[in-house]
């Protein structure tokens, strides 16, 4: 990654053209040709450097809840745990982390009782009732780009 | 309330923007409107908030963020908006949260760290908890990303 990558990489993660040719508009801003824009963001795209170019939602806003949660997974239960969660597209994030509570994932759905039964559900298949349902009372901060 | 094609554009602006000269034209063919409405649409879609950001999200390592910790903290429920912003003011917190207490669970205030290092993120950590006095708190590193995903809400 030379330095015009990473401009182009600034730019787009919150400065986003919402117009016909955005690339374009990128390029301007940084005085390079448009193709030279999408050649770059071609490989970047291939490297695994851009995860995704679209939009990130405010689940709240479009009537959804979300929550954090976090279970207390017996060694060799994880695997299973594991495998029923993730099934449940609202799991977006999880990962295993150093504690007693050692399975931590986000969860989102229509309504909080739709959580509860889900999580009723998970503790039914696995056996694991541990499960600790923290949902946000209030945001103070969500920044997910960086300047690279 | 969303319309039906307010859906039909947000299930299309969870995917993944094409690199081209035009994406959002394919995007509009696909929905059966013009571009030009289609990017009015989205403007507004960001306007009236229900796109939180619109554009590219990396990797984080490329930041040169290798290690990421959650902190959760203890905080008395009369300091926590003042602690909340104080702690949000760092450029190492990405995420601050306040989250509903369970039986068992104390800590209310939360916070994604990121730093280069598990001891960086110690150390910022140290450094929150000296500039806001709460002294109470788990640091909790990810040891394996077991999902990471985006949500498909339509």
């Amino acid at each position: 990654m030379d330095d015009t990558d990473k401009a182009i990489l600034n730019q787009i993660q919150s400065d986003f053209p919402i117009t016909s040719r955005p690339f374009s508009e990128i390029a301007k801003r940084l005085n390079l040709k448009e193709q030279e824009v999408l050649k770059r963001l071609t490989r970047l795209k291939k490297m695994g450097i851009i995860r995704r170019i679209g939009g990130n939602f405010n689940p709240e806003r479009l009537g959804f809840t979300s929550t954090l949660c976090a279970a207390r997974v017996p060694e060799n239960k994880i695997d299973k745990f594991v495998e029923v969660v993730n099934g449940y597209p609202g799991v977006t994030h999880n990962y295993r982390r150093n504690h007693d509570y050692n399975i931590w994932f986000t969860f989102i759905a229509e309504s909080r009782e739709k959580i509860e039964k889900y999580l009723h559900e998970i503790s039914l298949k696995t056996g694991v009732t541990e499960i600790y349902n923290l949902p946000a009372l209030r945001v103070f901060k969500i920044k997910a780009q960086f300047e690279v | 309330m969303l319309t039906k094609l307010k859906k039909r554009i947000i299930h299309e602006l969870q995917g993944d923007l094409s690199i081209k000269e035009r994406p959002f034209l394919e995007i509009a063919h696909r929905i059966g409107i013009s571009e030009d409405q289609l990017l009015s649409h989205i403007q507004k879609l960001i306007d009236d908030g229900y796109i939180r950001r619109f554009g590219a999200t990396l990797q984080h390592q490329i930041a040169g963020f290798e290690a990421n910790a959650m902190v959760a903290w203890l905080v008395d429920e009369k300091d926590i908006k003042k602690v909340g912003k104080i702690m949000s003011s760092f450029p190492e917190v990405t995420h601050c949260y306040q989250r509903q207490t369970s039986k068992g669970w104390k800590y209310n205030l939360f916070t994604m760290i990121h730093g280069r290092t598990e001891q960086e993120c110690y150390a910022i950590a140290k450094k929150i908890s000296e500039r806001t006095g709460i002294k109470e708190y788990h640091i909790l590193f990810s040891l394996e990303e077991l999902k990471k995903t985006t949500m498909r809400y339509f």
